[in-house]
């Protein structure tokens, strides 16, 4: 099977409600707040610029990273990091402010 | 999912990033002229003491403008870390050449933001902006002018050189 696909089976992002976002892993799902969301794709960001991965790769190539005001601890290897990275990404670039 | 986020912020979001290291850019000038306003103030030079005290409280206050309008917008403002600060400097004359180097990077970074909001449609940011291009043509504007008063005065005691500066 495809690594890809696998992932994509393990992490997603979803409108929950108005103000309420689902992230779901292989583990739980979360409900996050949209400051929460903010917080996480910051986060995220953070850790997939080159650098970041870098030493995560030379280290234990996981992450371990706090959501939802530090409510949960989520397990991220690399290829699940990148991806919520898109997938984050996603929800936000089709944003486009005051035209709708 | 298309306007999911929107719902939530009046502002794009990669503008907002922007505005977050704008953030981080002001407060940096504000421990700057912090650092600047110290070294002015350890050897009595009166009214560039003054000025620079003044310039750190600006920046600050440029930051905070940043921080509520980022906020109010939906968006979430991060505190930025402050580093590397200067605080060795070997004139006044060269403390005024780096503020004015300082404002020109200030300038060029507001308007690389107002360039992205432009291509966001984010109008919100651009209006928001406007004010700032003005300001930072007035700051250079009066950058430019110390530094040509030390050109006019060259030669002349550092004191009698300062009281020729302005407070603000
Ligand atoms: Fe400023
Ligand atoms: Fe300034």
């Amino acid at each position: 099977m495809n690594a890809d696909v696998h992932v994509e089976k393990t992490i997603q992002l979803k409108e929950f409600t108005f103000c309420k976002y689902q992230l779901t892993t292989h583990t739980k799902v979360i409900t996050l707040s949209f400051p929460q969301l903010l917080q996480l794709r910051k986060n995220v960001k953070e850790l997939t610029r080159h650098h970041s991965l870098h030493q995560i790769i030379d280290a234990d190539n996981f992450v371990l990273l706090f959501v939802a005001d530090k409510q949960h601890l989520i397990y991220l290897d690399i290829p699940q990091l990148l991806f919520l990275n898109k997938e984050i990404e996603s929800f936000f670039s089709s944003f486009k402010s005051v035209l709708i | 999912m298309k306007t999911a986020v929107r719902k939530q912020m009046t502002i794009n979001p990669v503008v907002m990033d922007l505005l977050n290291n704008q953030i981080a850019l002001e407060m940096e000038a504000s421990a700057s002229y912090l650092a600047m306003a110290s070294w002015c103030d350890q050897r009595e030079l009166l009214n560039s003491k003054e000025f620079f005290y003044k310039q750190a409280e600006e920046e600050r206050e440029h930051a905070m403008k940043i921080f509520t309008f980022v906020n109010d917008n939906g968006g979430a403002a991060l505190s930025p870390q402050i580093q590397n600060v200067n605080n060795d400097f070997e004139s006044l004359r060269s403390i005024y050449e780096a503020s004015l180097d300082q404002e020109i990077n200030v300038t060029q970074s507001i308007f690389n933001i107002f360039k992205s909001a432009r291509k966001e449609d984010d109008f919100v940011t651009e209006i928001f902006l406007q004010w700032f291009i003005t300001e930072q043509a007035e700051e250079e504007d009066k950058f430019r002018s110390i530094i040509d008063i030390f050109d006019l005065m060259e030669g002349m005691p550092l004191k009698m050189i300062d009281e020729r500066l302005p407070k603000e």
